[in-house]
């Protein structure tokens, strides 16, 4: 009886709807205003040509076409992925490797922990500017550390060869923000789970891959979906290490940064906006797949 | 009303504020009755505080105009933004290389009427500045500081190896040997300590040397395109890069990159021409401004950067970098804009801003006054390009940011050693001439 009060008390009543509306508008006005009416009209200009400085102007699929001819464009998607590639997942990985170390009983657990995660706090181009100076060839403390160790270090920055290792490199320094979400999932790993895999007999590093990386999966697949989108959409450390009054070193010139060069640069708006629908595209069709994939690979514990 | 309507209520009129509220015009309508222009300017510093005593002395000189100097930065994009939003400043204060973009999209208004009503006339200028303000027939901007660029040497250095300050190289063969005698290698054999010129520090001109080799990268006539035509591959800028080339051939690359990562930034004691790491650099006047806080002891001389041919007297080669002010369209006190214009280019003002800038004025007749008493002590020279019939300016077309970051790619090929000039530049020219050909075929459609 008194469950059917309770739900007689908090039946929807007239004009409910339109309260609840009232309440959630700003977000509805501020997603129209910010986002859904921007994207619309992006799509738009990627199909005219808009120098900004005068009305766009129709242009059908050309700016979408001329991608295919423009050796800068290639150059930046071939850049773009072979950071994706090498840096998701070694973030990914280290991430865990941090996560399991510092789920463990050690010492200075709680400062370990705030010491890797405040580098996420650091503004992005404060963190490039450090590490311009960490990796110059001639004066930076990493050639410094090296050369202790008798290794005679590259041209980190400018050395075409060395300029990707050294995005990757920096790229680690965010790991913080991925191993907090870690270390959250480790910690919510049911003990009876490791008690019967230590009962069937399983060492340690079967215990990681059985029972930890199973009951982790759906953070693995999070982060990694997470530093997909990150990856795919990298520009202010690199605009501010690579893009010199000289020219831009070829090896550090990615997609995003060819983009905004468009837009506000060159003055192809339309260009750019087309860039921008690819790389929205690229980006829905790489979470697609590892959604599909997430269907076989990442373990849902029923509650 | 319940305290939670009342503030749901305050917020929802703070956002409506915020997003239909009065915005610039109302904000920026006067100050004591007068007209207020915005004034959007790139420089900060002893650059900014010069162009903010003339702004001064205007506000001062008259009842009816006041002029509010906006420092902003990155402001060619800032600028596009706003003149394509159509809520632009009053004057904006752009680079020279911007002007063909802007007026052939309408942007800035033309001033071949406008200017002259306030007694501002082309015939001022000197004659090699005169040609960044006009484009296509029509004037489009002034000039309210200009530098010419050239060669910079340290004639202590020059003293030391056994060559003589007073005679500067004139040839590109003389530059060459200056640079070998000024280049030193350190007793280790594997580090350099000093180099005697090297074309990628600064770096900021890359694609310069085919002037000095008798040619040019570009042409605004013919071409099938109607935008013009890219040299890039031509003999005088394929020369060039071969002639750039052998130095990083002869100093080897690995080793100029690591010593340049040993140069500081360029507005610090640390720049290489201050601490004497290069003996011959290419810059503008301005970097007297520097010597002078940071290393006023240098010795350094100013002479036209070095030719194949060498300089035909009083007709020196040489870049002309201007900063230019224009009126946008849109602008919504073109006539009082102006008024200001032409008080900055007064020939006071124009001397003052040029003083603390240091850089020559762009006007004609420089007064003795200012010629005696400017920092620069190779004032001449700069001058000396400005009136010669052989100084050049970047090329004048709209996809230039485009067409100079392209050339900047492939200069790096170049430099290191990756392919042959021809290989490079022949790759170039294409792209260049797409990209032009691409940018006239779209103008023609608009104005179709």
């Amino acid at each position: 009886m008194r469950a059917q009060g309770s739900a007689s008390r908090v039946r929807p009543r007239f004009g409910s709807t339109a309260r609840g509306l009232l309440w959630v508008s700003p977000w509805l006005v501020g997603s129209a205003a910010f986002l859904f009416v921007p994207m619309a009209m992006s799509l738009y200009y990627s199909l005219t040509d808009y120098p900004l400085l005068e009305p766009p102007l129709w242009s059908g699929l050309d700016n979408y076409r001329r991608m295919a001819d423009d050796p800068v464009f290639l150059r930046v998607v071939k850049n773009t992925a072979l950071f994706c590639v090498l840096s998701i997942p070694l973030q990914t990985i280290l991430a865990i490797v941090l996560a399991v170390l510092l789920n463990g009983r050690i010492p200075l657990r709680r400062t370990i922990q705030a010491c890797i995660f405040i580098p996420t706090l650091v503004p992005l181009i404060a963190s490039a500017m450090v590490w311009m100076w960490l990796f110059n060839g001639e004066l930076g403390l990493v050639n410094r550390v090296l050369s202790v160790l008798g290794v005679d270090g590259p041209a980190w920055l400018v050395d075409r060869d060395w300029v990707m290792p050294s995005m990757v490199l920096m790229s680690l320094w965010g790991v913080g923000q991925a191993m907090i979400v870690f270390l959250a999932a480790l910690q919510d790993v049911p003990r009876q789970l490791y008690e019967a895999a230590r009962i069937d007999g399983m060492g340690a590093l079967r215990q990681f891959s059985s029972v930890t990386l199973p009951m982790i999966s759906p953070a693995i697949l999070f982060n990694v979906i997470s530093l997909t989108i990150a990856c795919v959409q990298v520009f202010a450390i690199p605009y501010v290490m690579f893009r010199k009054p000289d020219g831009t070193n070829p090896a550090g010139h990615f997609y995003t940064m060819y983009l905004y060069e468009n837009a506000f640069v060159y003055g192809n708006m339309g260009y750019a906006s087309a860039m921008a629908w690819v790389q929205l595209l690229v980006v829905l069709v790489l979470t697609g797949v590892m959604l599909l994939a997430s269907r076989r690979l990442v373990h849902y514990r029923r509650v | 009303m319940t305290r939670r309507a009342a503030l749901g209520g305050m917020a929802a009129a703070g956002a409506g504020f915020a997003l239909f509220g009065p915005r610039g015009e109302r904000a920026r309508a006067s100050v004591d009755g007068r007209i207020v222009l915005d004034y959007w300017e790139k420089w900060t510093r002893h650059e900014g505080d010069a162009m903010e005593k003339v702004i001064a002395a205007f506000n001062a000189s008259q009842d009816r105009i006041h002029v509010r100097y906006v420092v902003t930065s990155d402001i060619g994009q800032k600028s596009l933004i706003a003149i394509g939003s159509g809520n632009p400043p009053d004057l904006i204060g752009l680079y020279s290389f911007n002007i063909p973009f802007y007026a052939e999209a309408g942007a800035i208004i033309p001033m071949d009427e406008l200017a002259p009503k306030f007694g501002v006339t082309l015939d001022r200028y000197a004659a090699g500045v005169r040609q960044v303000m006009r484009h296509k027939g029509r004037w489009w901007a002034t000039v309210n500081t200009a530098g010419s660029i050239a060669l910079y040497y340290n004639r202590e250095l020059f003293r030391k190896v056994g060559l003589d300050p007073d005679r500067p190289p004139s040839t590109i063969a003389e530059l060459d040997e200056a640079h070998r005698k000024l280049s030193k290698i350190g007793d280790d054999g594997k580090k350099l300590e000093r180099v005697g010129f090297l074309h990628r520090e600064p770096g900021w001109w890359s694609w310069l040397w085919a002037y000095h080799f008798g040619g040019a990268i570009y042409s605004p006539d013919g071409g099938t395109g109607g935008g013009g035509v890219s040299l890039t591959a031509s003999d005088a800028n394929i020369r060039a890069m071969e002639w750039m080339q052998s130095y990083a051939r002869d100093l080897g690359v690995d080793r100029v990159k690591s010593f340049q990562e040993g140069f500081g930034n360029y507005f610090t004691p640390e720049n290489p021409f201050l601490t004497g790491k290069v003996g011959m650099i290419v810059q503008g006047p301005w970097i007297a401004n520097l010597v002078q806080a940071f290393k006023p002891d240098l010795d350094y001389g100013v002479a036209p950067f070095p030719t194949v041919s060498g300089h035909a007297a009083d007709q020196p080669v040489g870049l002309i970098d201007t900063d230019v002010l224009v009126i946008p369209r849109n602008a919504r006190h073109p006539e009082a804009s102006m008024e200001f214009i032409a008080w900055t280019q007064r020939q006071d003002m124009s001397e003052l801003l040029a003083t603390a800038h240091c850089k020559p004025s762009p006007l004609a007749v420089a007064s003795d006054e200012f010629l005696s008493r400017h920092p620069n002590r190779g004032i001449r020279v700069h001058y000396a390009i400005f009136g010669s019939n052989r100084a050049y300016i970047a090329p004048k077309t709209p996809t230039w940011q485009q067409f100079k970051d392209e050339f900047d790619s492939a200069v790096q090929r170049v430099w290191r050693l990756e392919a042959l000039p021809r290989e490079v530049m022949g790759g170039l020219q294409s792209r260049t001439q797409a990209i032009i050909d691409h940018a006239a075929a779209q103008r023609r459609r608009r104005n179709a």
